[in-house]
């Protein structure tokens, strides 16, 4: 060990360089999993570090780094004092409690005192592995890369934003490997620096790394080239490479502009409202008419408006259900809109300041003004009646009655020039078999449900230019989620001259609690939603749910015996989250699809997960490359456990021997095709600076050239081997 | 004493005259265990024939000279009957060749018929004369010296003969130093005439048994074939190492391995030889002579290119 280990200061640098790196990793973990006590935790690996900074024996350090964790438990846990009687009652009988969990495998059981341990051991074990790396090693990188892409991954996959943080570790990153290949390289050379000479090597580093971050800060920043490589990558393989425009992921919640759909969503689960309701609902916002083959719009005054107050009985598209059955909905927002979301079937809102509410019956919102001024109201209650639906009127809707339908209902018709034809003959194809509208509707409702279609919000494409939403999902990607079913829908009605219309809001959202027949639901970001409403000749507008995973096809019932007012009802399944409910019905059609053969069920799944299974064998195989790249690192940790199990052999030896020779060439000092063992060996003793080769050569000539491998000691020589491969391995 | 000893002692006492060239002192001793023969290609004066004393006094031999000239005749050397009128009877008189170990200075200054002479004696260990057979007294060691071969007056040794010394060794002159010690030593006395014999020739002999059993591993053997052949397919080369060839690294293979105390030979060994041995079995084209390219620096480059055997042959 040469001079610039034994250096504090310099070492000090790097150990605080590393800190900062694995305080990169905390930040977002801690905040994505919503742990709190950071500083505390931070405080845990610097004293981590610092103990390995000076060379504090484990015997000491590890007891401390144990203390420490257990008065974070009781700090954070209990207000009790510290080796207080309390305390230590409290952490033990904890520790009862998570040992009986983990002794019958009650996994479920362990407290969060228990998970909190298994953080630290994971921060204890990191810190570790670091310190070994910067102060044995000498190298870092293998950490770095896995920071560099933890962080990337974080940020493209969750709500984590690694902006500065990616700068930050960049910086960080350049200047721990520029002070560790100079201690890498005096090393080499057994260069002694003294600290005046370390200090003049590293200074021009920082200011260097300082010039370049601040120039590179200032220097005006290109546009992602690809901005997200997920679905750019998918949408690639998946359109044999006629490529894509401007794909972007967006956060889920309600917006406005919805005139550009596609792309790819990630979760946001910021709290929008919370709702009291005996039933979860459908919170209705506004709808649309306009298809543009991009998104939607929405024809400008072409209905009337209406104003209403507090208690007035406001006319929508939908007849309240009977009288008797209302409810009522208690509404607090967590965000502020300037509009009601409202259930289907609304009859009256309540709230305070008394604003008045204006019915616009081109798009069915209802804004909220107060004195002319745009009103947010914080919370407010709707009484509703869910509206009811005759079966025997249902049944009348005949395909020719919508040609008389009044011509208020023709911007529901609208449909783009372009709209390519195979999705209008789709739409003839789907409802061949349906003799009346409504039926054809339901056929239109459930086609999505046969088994092609997949629910996803990430990997989603934004159709191109020339290309039709509904064309690209229905012919191409067959994945997307609410807002891809939802328009399908709506343009295959349509071409049918069937009314429909868009409407977006927001779905039921998590029960949280039940007070009585009152549940209480969190409607978050995550639950925006987009349906459809389709118009019923004779009967009039109806709601209907083509995304898979908000409603199963059999969930309707439509018995012939059954009386004819037999209400038909939008039945809202308590599901609330439409990913897990994917995995159900998916999980489901294999089960059904049981019965072909083996052949093509693989297919299938081949079919199914072509990308995946590509990525992941491209993965394997990239990993194995930098596995076997990189053997010589690992091999001898492999190796030296193998040979000394295999006990005293005279072939055991040899073997060794060879082994070495071929992890000396890894290492990359290769025997020339001519050089003798002894000559080799006298290299590469100079070279390591030891006499260990020579010996270990000499006992090998006698064994092979001699023919007497019974003369070799194995036992004695292991010490030798063992030393050179794990130099090897350096 | 085991064989390394003794032979180290006699490699020193040879050093008491002969400063500074241990090697040549090593490959002499190396070529007389293994029954061969060595040919010094060197100047005149740089201790060619002090060495070849030096070697026969310390092992006890009986040493003889033959000066070749051009008008040596083969009886010169290998000796003559000659008529005894008192008993009316022919005599033989033994020539020079009958000793130990013989010095054969400028061999390639006589005609190739009495070269042939000696060359055949050296093959045969023994001499025949008027149909009658006469064996050398072993051991029988014959050290050749030739001045190089671009001076004027010599008679080339041709390939055949050649291939009959085990080695070929370069003498090569002092450097400064021990020039100034062969000076100082030589000031009061002839250091020659002090060295006393430090092993009796029976010794040699049963060294010379020995020599036979150092083991010669089966991928060694395969290693020593591979160096051969591949002189035969040099570009360069016009004749290759001779099967006589690879017998001859073998057996001084075994020898060296002796002197340096092991009982069986490592490619090291065959690697050091391989330079005396093939040196001057090596019938260069014109072109190498042309691209200045000598035996030595294409066995150097045969070693280079040719795979050391690490592990023993299996299955053969």
């Amino acid at each position: 060990m040469s001079a610039i280990r034994k250096n504090t200061w310099f070492m000090a640098c790097l150990y605080i360089l590393v800190f900062f790196l694995l305080a990169e990793w905390l930040t977002p973990v801690m905040t994505l999993t919503s742990t709190g006590h950071k500083t505390l935790f931070l405080v845990f690996i610097v004293l981590g570090l610092l103990m390995a900074l000076f060379k504090v024996p484990w015997t000491i350090s590890g007891p401390v780094k144990l203390l420490y964790i257990v008065w974070f438990i009781v700090h954070v846990y209990t207000d009790a004092f510290f080796f207080s009687k309390d305390a230590i009652a409290f952490v033990w009988s904890d520790m009862q409690i998570n040992s009986q969990a983990l002794f019958s495998q009650n996994w479920a059981q362990t407290t969060d005192i228990f998970r909190t341990v298994l953080f630290f051991a994971l921060l204890w074990m990191a810190v570790y592995l670091i310190h070994y790396w910067v102060s044995f090693r000498l190298s870092i990188f293998l950490f770095y890369f896995f920071t560099v892409l933890f962080i990337a991954v974080l940020d493209t996959f969750s709500p984590y934003t690694g902006n500065t943080a990616i700068i930050r570790i960049m910086v960080i990153g350049l200047l721990l490997a520029g002070l560790l290949h100079l201690a890498r390289w005096t090393e080499r050379h057994h260069i002694e620096l003294s600290g005046d000479k370390i200090a003049a090597s590293v200074i021009p580093l920082f200011l260097a790394i300082a010039g370049t971050t601040a120039v590179a800060l200032y220097l005006p920043k290109a546009g992602p080239v690809w901005p997200d490589p997920v679905p750019f990558i998918t949408s690639f393989s998946s359109q044999a490479g006629s490529g894509t425009g401007g794909n972007s992921v967006g956060r889920i919640g309600y917006g406005v502009d919805d005139s550009q759909l596609g792309g790819s969503f990630i979760g946001d689960s910021s709290p929008v409202f919370t709702a009291e309701v005996d039933d979860g609902q459908y919170w209705k916002v506004e709808s649309k008419d306009i298809y543009t083959s991009k998104g939607w719009e929405l024809t400008q005054n072409v209905g009337d408006v209406a104003v209403y107050e507090n208690g007035d009985f406001i006319k929508t598209d939908f007849v309240p259900g009977e009288a008797g059955e209302e409810d009522t909905a208690v509404i607090t927002m967590d965000q502020n809109f300037p509009f009601v979301l409202y259930p289907y079937g609304t009859e009256s809102i309540q709230m305070a300041d008394s604003p008045n509410y204006q019915y616009d019956a081109a798009d069915q919102r209802i804004e909220t003004f107060q004195q002319g001024n745009v009103f947010e109201p914080q919370s407010y209650e709707i009484s509703y009646s869910e509206p009811s639906f005759s079966l025997t009127a249902l049944r009348a809707t005949a395909p020719e009655n919508l040609a008389e339908l009044p011509a208020s209902l023709d911007r529901f018709l609208q449909l783009p020039d372009e709209l390519p034809q195979r999705v209008r003959d789709l739409a003839i194809e789907i409802t061949s078999s349906a003799t009346t509208v409504y039926d054809k509707t339901r056929a239109v409702e459930r086609y999505f449900s046969n088994g092609s279609f997949e629910y996803s919000q990430l990997d989603i494409p934004v159709p191109e230019e020339g290309q039709d939403y509904v064309d690209q999902f229905l012919f191409e990607t067959q994945r997307g989620y609410c807002d891809n079913f939802s328009t399908s829908m709506v343009v295959l009605l349509r071409s049918l001259d069937i009314p429909a219309r868009w409407v977006k809001g927001f779905n039921e959202g998590e029960l949280l609690e039940t007070e009585g027949t009152r549940d209480i639901y969190q409607i978050t970001n995550n639950n925006a939603h987009s349906w459809v409403e389709a118009y019923m000749p004779g009967v009039g507008w109806m709601l209907f749910e083509p995304t898979i995973g908000f409603t199963g096809s059999s969930e309707v019932e439509f018995d012939v015996e059954v009386d004819a007012t037999d209400p038909v009802e939008r039945e809202q399944p308590e599901r609330p989250n439409p990913i897990e409910e994917e995995d159900d019905s998916a999980a489901a059609t294999t089960e059904e699809d049981n019965g072909p053969n083996l052949w093509d069920r693989a297919a299938d799944m081949w079919n199914e997960n072509k990308a995946k299974i590509l990525w992941s064998a491209a993965g394997l195989l990239v990993l194995a490359g930098v596995l076997y790249k990189i053997r010589q690192k690992w091999l001898p940790k492999v190796l030296i456990p193998y040979y000394r199990s295999r006990g005293e052999n005279a072939s055991t030896f040899e073997k060794a021997y060879l082994r070495l020779l071929k992890q000396l060439e890894l290492y990359g000092i290769k025997r020339r095709e001519g050089q003798t063992l002894k000559s080799y060996a006298s290299y590469i003793d100079s070279f390591f600076g030891t006499s260990d080769m020579t010996r270990l050569t000499r006992a090998y000539e006698q064994a092979v050239y001699g023919g007497n491998p019974e003369s070799v000691d194995w036992s004695e020589l292991q010490e030798s081997w063992e030393n050179l491969i794990n130099r090897t391995s350096g | 004493m085991d064989a390394k000893d003794r032979l180290n002692a006699v490699i020193d006492n040879i050093e008491k005259v002969i400063i500074g060239k241990r090697n040549i002192a090593e490959l002499s001793i190396v070529a007389m265990l293994s029954h061969g023969h060595v040919l010094l290609e060197d100047v005149p004066g740089v201790g060619k024939t002090m060495l070849v004393r030096a070697l026969a006094k310390s092992v006890g031999a009986d040493f003889k000279r033959i000066q070749f000239t051009p008008d040596l005749l083969p009886s010169d050397v290998i000796g003559v009957s000659i008529y005894n009128p008192k008993d009316m009877e022919f005599h033989f008189r033994p020539g020079p060749i009958m000793g130990n170990i013989v010095l054969a200075d400028e061999i390639n200054r006589t005609s190739p018929k009495t070269q042939s002479s000696l060359l055949e004696a050296m093959e045969e260990a023994s001499v025949t004369i008027d149909g009658v057979t006469m064996t050398i007294p072993k051991p029988f060691f014959v050290m050749a010296t030739q001045n190089p071969i671009e001076y004027e007056g010599t008679y080339p040794l041709p390939e055949a003969q050649l291939d009959r010394f085990l080695l070929k060794v370069k003498m090569g002159y002092p450097s400064s130093k021990e020039e100034v010690e062969v000076l100082s030593r030589s000031q009061l006395s002839v250091p020659i005439d002090e060295l006393e014999a430090v092993i009796s020739l029976d010794e040699l002999l049963h060294l010379q048994e020995e020599a036979k059993k150092i083991k010669v591993e089966d991928s060694i053997k395969s290693y020593i074939v591979d160096l051969a052949r591949q002189t035969r397919i040099d570009p360069y080369v016009y004749l290759g190492v001779s099967p006589r060839g690879s017998i001859a690294l073998m057996k001084a293979s075994q020898a060296y391995a002796m002197l340096k105390g092991r009982n069986y030979v490592t490619p090291d060994d065959v690697q050091y030889l391989a330079k005396f041995v093939f040196g001057h079995r090596i019938m260069l084209r014109s072109e190498a002579r042309y691209d200045g390219i000598t035996a030595e620096e294409i066995t150097e480059r045969i070693l280079a290119k040719t795979r050391v055997p690490v592990q023993r042959l299996v299955g053969q």
